[in-house]
């Protein structure tokens, strides 16, 4: 298979870009896949924290760039999956430290040995975005439903299309069904109409979430999490596999369902 | 066919009167521009067209081809006059707008942050996002929605239009006038509008052609 450099990007910050390269990158490794995560947030790094390796730095992407280190010394293996991972930010750097140009000739050189590629991009649209987009060839931006971060969005896809890169898949993260049934959230819908991109899914609100980031253990290893099981489903599509979009509806807990029982008897 | 060409007082004289159609006509005009590709730059041109006659439209095709080569038309010399009924297909589609040489089309969204300018008209088949800009010299028709801000006639013309199959902007600007949705009320509509000038003020109908 040909290897694919993926960025992953929002423009605003906080929406779970970061959340989202962990848990995607965890599901492809989980489906058997080579997989190696780069955060380009030098000076603000926190895919590490996320994946539970941040004490295992040594060495890390500026060092990598500038030939400190070979690449595959700064590279760290996952402690869960063989195929996954990890080339850390420099945190006492800022971004300057890396050029595009490097970026690219790096993700070059990784593409031999990896299936994927997931680069996780520092919010903003300078130096930063410049570099993580530098040697993709997909982009997949992340969004919540709120009007700024749709803002963003918009204009992070007009960016990455004056940067080539055209086949940008859209990521709705955080949405809460029952605030879009009461009409107080966007749904996916007001969302598209905007953005006109396709959708690679949606992924629910879930408090799982902040306890595997703290933990520093994604989400996608927990069969209970529903936003676990919406990246691992976005993980197959990314893999090129069809599979149907998550329905919207919460499942029915038992007491909803003894609820509408009552309901019906009456 | 042959094309006359003769040296006129002050000027060239070419024969047109052999052709039957225009575009033979046009085809014959370009073929003796191309072989006294020579002539001074300026060069003032006059036409014969004999006992034919022509819409302005195709007047001004003839005088474009001169002007690529860097010539001027001087006189269209014909043997009748051309009939006024002839104008008919130059009605302005709206009353009392501009007509502009130049219309760009534009067939992507206009994300935010993006901005389009145009000397003439701007047709976009697609939306114009909030935080994007569509500024036109002319006229800027939408195919799409009209979420952005949209200039029209920047360059003064009171008559220029902003026509969207969903008009929903951030802003509207005609002219030197700008205007907003008020503010918290939204109505929305399920038909295409036009923006306008009508006494002073910038007014938004249903669009009907």
């Amino acid at each position: 298979m040909k290897s694919r450099v993926i960025v992953i990007t929002s423009g605003k910050g906080g929406v779970g870009k970061t959340t989202t390269t962990a848990n995607l990158g965890t599901a492809l490794a989980m489906m058997g896949k080579k997989v190696v995560m780069i955060d380009t947030d030098i000076g603000l790094r926190n895919l590490d924290v996320v994946m539970g390796l941040e004490n295992r730095i040594v060495f890390d992407i500026v060092d990598a760039v500038n030939g400190h280190c070979k690449l595959k010394q700064a590279l760290i293996k996952d402690k869960r999956f063989d195929g996954l991972y990890l080339l850390p930010a420099a945190q006492t750097k800022d971004k300057t430290a890396v050029s595009p140009h490097q970026m690219k000739n790096m993700t070059n050189e990784l593409r031999k040995d990896f299936d994927f590629i997931l680069v996780d991009c520092p919010a903003g649209i300078e130096q930063g975005f410049k570099n993580a987009i530098a040697g993709a060839d997909k982009a997949v931006v992340v969004a919540t439903p709120e009007v700024s971060s749709v803002r963003d969005a918009d204009r992070i896809i007009g960016l990455l299309e004056a940067a080539g890169l055209t086949e940008t898949k859209l990521i709705i993260n955080r949405i809460r069904s029952k605030m879009v049934k009461r009409g107080d959230m966007m749904d996916i819908s007001d969302i598209n109409d905007i953005l006109a991109i396709e959708l690679l899914g949606v992924v629910p609100e879930d408090e799982a979430i902040v306890v595997s980031t703290n933990r520093g253990e994604p989400a996608v290893l927990e069969n209970i999490s529903r936003a676990g099981a919406a990246y691992r489903r976005i993980a197959r599509r990314l893999n090129g596999e069809e599979v149907p979009m998550y329905s919207l509806d919460d499942p029915e807990n038992i007491m909803d369902k003894f609820k509408k029982m009552l309901k019906l008897a009456r | 066919m042959s094309t006359a060409i003769k040296q006129a007082s002050g000027g060239m004289l070419i024969d047109l009167k052999a052709y039957h159609t225009f575009a033979q006509m046009k085809k014959g005009l370009e073929k003796k521009l191309t072989s006294v590709a020579d002539l001074p730059i300026g060069s003032k041109v006059s036409i014969d067209i004999g006992e034919k006659i022509l819409s302005n439209k195709q007047v001004r095709e003839l005088e474009d081809t001169l002007l690529d080569y860097g010539m001027h038309l001087e006189e269209l010399m014909s043997g009748r006059l051309p009939d006024v009924e002839e104008d008919l297909d130059e009605e302005p589609v709206i009353e009392g707008m501009t007509h502009y040489d130049d219309t760009a089309l534009i067939c992507k969204h206009i994300r935010s942050g993006q901005k389009r300018f145009v000397q003439g008209n701007i047709v976009v088949l697609g939306d114009i996002n909030p935080g994007a800009e569509v500024v036109a010299g002319g006229n800027i028709l939408v195919m799409g929605s009209l979420r952005g801000l949209a200039h029209a006639g920047v360059f003064g013309d009171e008559g220029a239009i902003i026509a969207a199959y969903r008009l929903n902007p951030t802003q509207l600007r005609i002219a030197t006038h700008i205007t907003r949705p008020p503010d918290g009320e939204r109505n929305a509509v399920d038909y295409p509008e036009v923006a306008r000038i009508r006494e002073g003020r910038v007014i938004i109908e249903k669009l009907k052609i």
